[in-house]
């Protein structure tokens, strides 16, 4: 059951996937731009911010199966929020890596210290120093607690983080930020709507083999002890 | 109510005081800072004016973490952490007592370094000045709210030094940006009517940090 749900679900991402490419790549029309390079740079932006809207969905998950954890004592809520921040953590550093990746062709810079750059490079330390945490920590209840506690510690800062670095940055003149395009045009937002979908349940698939992949070391961990006693 | 809280806070009191271990690392390192600073950076006066605030608070908070790491490792050292864990009290009576403990040491060695950095960095004096005492206050609680907590977290691994920074100064970042500017305002003269809101905000933070902090604390007691 679980393993054709599974092939069922790798089928319709990768149809999907296929999909993207061509509605990104070939069927949207590119946006008005004064050179081509830009425009070129521009589609970049269906895989950035899918990307950025996943880390955030994993990070509310690790939120939510950590106060889980710390009132049920499930440990399958651990494992969940573990699979879920190491994707999490994926996911942004996909977002700092294709956003420096558009940003010198249209601003001519790779970064600047903008709000919405420095609160996801903040962000994304903080779910490091997580995982960081859960390495450092032997297995046990203690691990899981300690991590549930800075997995709730640190989803609660994240807002703090985004609105202390905007007042800041209202200090300062107004950067390079400011060249968005607006509001979407009808065939680029269908295109980013299917890249979200698609970019969402690749997340549910990842989480899914993730999940099975911490269950079985538990399992294989399991084993070795048994071992160990005879 | 607090009594298990005070007791700890007399105990943690007492071991600085006799050993003044805490206090006089942290000043020394805040001043090793200001030196190292100076030789890095070879700036003009003007411009070390304007990152004289940053700096201030680059040494308390690179000083502070000393203090944090100290304080739980202390108590690790010699088993206390676990006898504490088995005290028959709320555990945020113990987050209390070492968060008040550790925000005391270090509001005393940011009081004794102050004035170095005042004729380091030939601030005029003036009553404005008074106006930092609120924001140091409010700066270092939400510091050591969110400090107490990680370090008590933190301890419990190999690498306990590096993984407290790791996770401390990204969750504190918004506090320290704020004590940054507010601090600035104060010593370049420029208090603007955005000071106050400002400052409350940092106090309003402090009170979550630390209602947060206490409520979770006693999740980390337990084995």
């Amino acid at each position: 059951m679980r393993s054709t749900i599974d092939k069922s679900l790798l089928i319709i991402l990768l149809i999907a996937f296929l999909g993207c490419m061509f509605l990104i790549f070939s069927w949207v029309p590119p946006i008005k731009a004064s050179n081509a390079a830009e425009q070129i740079a521009q589609r970049i932006f269906y895989f950035h911010v899918p990307s950025a809207w996943l880390g955030f969905l994993a990070f509310f998950v690790v939120f939510c199966s950590s106060v889980a954890y710390l009132s049920t004592r499930n440990r399958k809520w651990e494992l969940i929020s573990v699979a879920s921040a190491e994707i999490g953590v994926l996911f942004i550093s996909l977002v700092l890596i294709t956003g420096p990746i558009w940003a010198k062709p249209v601003w001519g810079i790779w970064w600047t210290w903008d709000t919405r750059l420095t609160s996801s490079l903040v962000l994304w330390l903080i779910y490091v120093a997580y995982l960081m945490l859960r390495r450092y920590l032997p297995d046990g209840s203690k691990r899981a607690n300690l991590s549930a506690v800075v997995g709730i510690i640190g989803f609660i800062d994240v807002p703090i983080v985004y609105y202390s670095i905007r007042w800041w940055e209202t200090q300062h003149p107004k950067a390079v930020m400011a060249s968005g395009d607006g509001s979407l045009a009808a065939p680029m937002f269908f295109v980013f709507m299917f890249s979200l979908a698609t970019f969402t349940l690749l997340y549910v698939y990842l989480m899914r083999k993730r999940y099975q992949l911490l269950v079985l070391e538990d399992l294989v961990n399991k084993q070795f002890k048994e071992m160990e006693i005879l | 109510m607090m009594r298990a809280a005070l007791a700890i806070l007399k105990k943690d009191l007492r071991m600085e005081f006799r050993s003044k271990e805490s206090i006089l690392a942290m000043w020394i390192f805040s001043l090793l800072i200001f030196v190292i600073f100076n030789f890095t950076f070879e700036v003009s006066r003007l411009v070390m004016l304007e990152i004289a605030p940053g700096l201030l608070w680059v040494a308390f908070v690179f000083s502070g973490m000393f203090g944090l790491n100290q304080s739980f490792a202390l108590e690790k050292e010699n088993g206390n952490l676990r006898a504490m864990a088995l005290m028959p009290v709320d555990g945020g009576q113990i987050y209390v007592g070492k968060f008040l403990s550790v925000t005391l040491i270090m509001l005393m060695f940011e009081a004794l370094i102050f004035p170095i950095f005042i004729i380091f960095y030939d601030l005029q004096l003036s009553l404005e000045m008074l106006k930092l005492i609120p924001v140091i206050l409010a700066g270092t609680i939400g510091f050591t709210s969110l400090g107490t907590i990680l370090s008590a977290v933190a301890v419990h691994t190999r690498n306990q030094q590096i993984l407290l920074s790791m996770l401390l100064w990204p969750l504190v970042s918004p506090i320290i940006i704020w004590s940054v500017t507010l601090t600035g305002m104060v010593v370049s003269g420029e208090v603007t009517p955005a000071f106050y809101p400002l400052l409350l905000r940092v106090g309003a933070f402090d009170v979550i940090f630390f209602t947060l902090s206490y409520m979770l604390f006693d999740f980390i007691l337990e084995d």
